[in-house]
């Protein structure tokens, strides 16, 4: 059989999830370093309608695998449905969204088919004849390629790396076939909706986030001081103060929490890990405070400052009254910069 | 009940991580100190919180890596755990995690635990793959990222919240024995006690010689690291506190942010 790029296709509750478009495009990019077919299989109860909505987005054949009983997504219904239909079947490179459906069941599959995986993939790069794969290490710290040994490789895409292909000129065809659930040891029961996020967040043109490095639940006072010197301003966190308790969870940016975009995003020592990150990239301007020169935030910011916040914060404060800053909600003052 | 917690010897900080100049090698700082890894930490709590609910429940904590990876199991012994196990593995900067999982498997394997519990990934390499794949190598059920779970009085099945994206909780209900990765904040991870440290540093903790387990071979490498590209500016604010702080006044200002 020829060696192919298999794509998994991601949906929830009745819809195609935009990763899965974004995957398309990472097969492009690979398809560029290996001459391969690209077919997309995607599982659910009622593959049909979704299987049409993804071959409509590009030149790829999609096997629609029509599942009795999966009317969610069940890790150890794909995990076994996708073993069975992968051994042997001749693909190169098995392509999964970086998701919480994607790490669970992806690296367990690679394992039944003893297979190379590399999770949280941000990059393919030519390594001589072959590809290789870009990610993150120490939290971001260090980018390593990563080189598969065997094939085949399965491969989890970071959401938010690759752009979807352009609307195609012809579309794939969707072909069905069918698989029986599998009896098993996991049954899915019920998805619960998140609480009402924070509205203040959400709408904030300003968000000040507080991560481990405030060291302390009394230093947020100062988080909280620095964010009024805003108008439309909120204060928010990274998972660990979260987990903390010293702010609530829907206060919390990143992967698993809140996404923003506010015109002004200060990260106040945060590492930079990539799931907090992942919550506040579409900032318009970025400003890092953090004593770790080589911290990782500091590539995701515009302006980076070393130092320790418990000391520059107040003087930041005590500078920005100086200058006359206009206060929130305010006329400006005579700051004297036009 | 036997559970086996995995836990993960990572740096305590990442300034001991630098690059050598060609740019093919990680370098770590041999006076870097160590310490277990966060995710690890809330999966060693809450074996202890099921041995506190299940009367009967022992706690295996097992690590694997070089002699100083031993210092993450006693720490789990710190905290309460029963027994500890050090699987004895080179030193290396990148372990592929199928070896990983192989050497867990082999040692779990007919070892009847009923509940193994893992971090949902480690904070240097931030893969989450070791769970996944020993629990495929050991034909256990796997669920990933749980930020509740509740075993059922008769030991027979684990009631299970998995965090989605967007703040979304799937449901769950997964037989035992299995296999489930703990994602942070489902508790709070109680310090060692001044009894259980000095258990811990006197106790034997089975040590077993990853070569006796027969590892594959690694199925992926890393190569050429590098200092990641920056997506902005990046700008560095030099001078004292006080000049810093008047520099970044200045510059929203200029960009109207203030």
């Amino acid at each position: 059989m020829k060696p192919s790029i298999i794509l998994i296709a991601e949906h929830f509750q009745g819809r195609l999830m935009p990763v899965t478009f974004e995957l398309m495009g990472f097969a492009g990019e690979l398809r560029k370093l290996v001459q391969m077919d690209i077919r997309m299989i995607l599982l659910a109860d009622r593959p049909q309608r979704l299987a049409e909505e993804a071959a409509g987005a590009a030149e790829v054949d999609i096997a629609a695998v029509q599942v009795p009983g999966l009317s969610a997504y069940n890790g150890e219904a794909y995990l076994h449905i996708l073993k069975g239909l992968l051994h042997g079947a001749g693909a190169s490179y098995i392509c999964v969204p970086h998701t919480s459906q994607g790490w669970d069941f992806a690296p367990g599959l690679a394992a039944a088919l003893r297979a190379a995986c590399i999770t949280d993939v941000q990059a393919v790069e030519p390594d001589g004849e072959r590809p290789c794969f870009v990610r993150a290490l120490y939290g971001g710290k260090v980018a390593a390629r990563v080189r598969p040994n065997t094939e085949p490789t399965v491969v989890t895409v970071r959401p938010g790396c690759f752009r979807p292909p352009a609307r195609p000129i012809s579309t794939g065809t969707v072909i069905v076939t069918k698989a029986a659930f599998p009896p098993g040891m996991m049954q899915a029961m019920r998805i619960r909706p998140p609480e009402a996020g924070d509205p203040g967040l959400s709408q904030a043109r300003v968000v000040v986030a507080a991560g481990k490095g405030i060291g302390k639940k009394e230093n947020l006072a100062m988080i909280h001081q620095l964010a009024e010197l805003f108008s439309k301003a909120a204060v928010a966190g990274s998972r660990t103060v979260c987990d903390l308790g010293w702010l609530s969870s829907r206060l919390q940016v990143g992967l698993t929490g809140a996404t923003v975009a506010p015109d002004l995003y200060i990260a106040c020592g945060i590492s930079g890990a990539s799931q907090h990150v992942a919550g506040m990239r579409g900032s318009g301007f970025v400003v890092a405070v953090n004593t770790d020169r080589t911290a990782a935030i500091f590539n995701e910011s515009d302006v980076c400052v070393v130092e320790d916040l418990t000391r520059f914060i107040p003087a930041f404060i005590k500078a920005a009254a100086a200058g006359g800053a206009p206060r929130a909600g305010g006329a400006r003052g005579d700051c004297g910069t036009e | 009940m036997e559970i086996l917690v995995c836990v993960k010897q990572v740096l305590e900080s990442w300034d001991s991580v630098g690059i050598d100049i060609p740019g093919s090698r990680i370098l770590i700082d041999p006076s870097a100190s160590y310490r277990m890894n966060l995710f690890d930490e809330f999966a060693v709590e809450e074996a202890l919180l099921i041995r506190e609910r299940l009367p009967g429940t022992k706690v295996d904590v097992l690590s694997v890596g070089p002699g100083r990876a031993a210092m993450a199991a006693r720490r789990a012994m710190g905290m309460g755990a029963d027994r500890g196990i050090h699987i004895v593995a080179r030193e290396e900067t990148y372990t592929d995690p199928f070896v990983i999982s192989s050497l867990i498997a082999r040692y779990a394997e007919g070892r009847q635990y009923r509940l193994i519990l893992t971090g949902v990934m480690a904070e240097d390499d931030l893969q989450g793959m070791v769970g996944p794949m020993t629990a495929q190598l050991l034909s256990l059920p796997c669920a990933t990222a749980a930020v509740r779970e509740r075993i059922s009085e008769d030991r027979s099945a684990a009631l299970v919240e998995r965090e989605l994206e967007g703040g979304f909780r799937e449901e769950l209900e997964v037989r035992l024995p299995a296999l489930l990765t703990i994602q942070s904040g489902i508790n709070r991870p109680r310090y060692p006690s001044l009894s259980n440290l000095l258990r811990a540093k006197g106790a034997q903790l089975e040590s077993v010689q990853a070569d006796a387990l027969c590892p594959p071979e690694n199925r992926q490498e890393v190569i050429r690291p590098a200092l990641p590209e920056k997506s902005r500016a990046a700008l560095f604010l030099e001078g004292t506190t006080e000049e810093k702080a008047k520099g970044l006044v200045a510059i929203l200002q200029q960009a109207h942010l203030l």
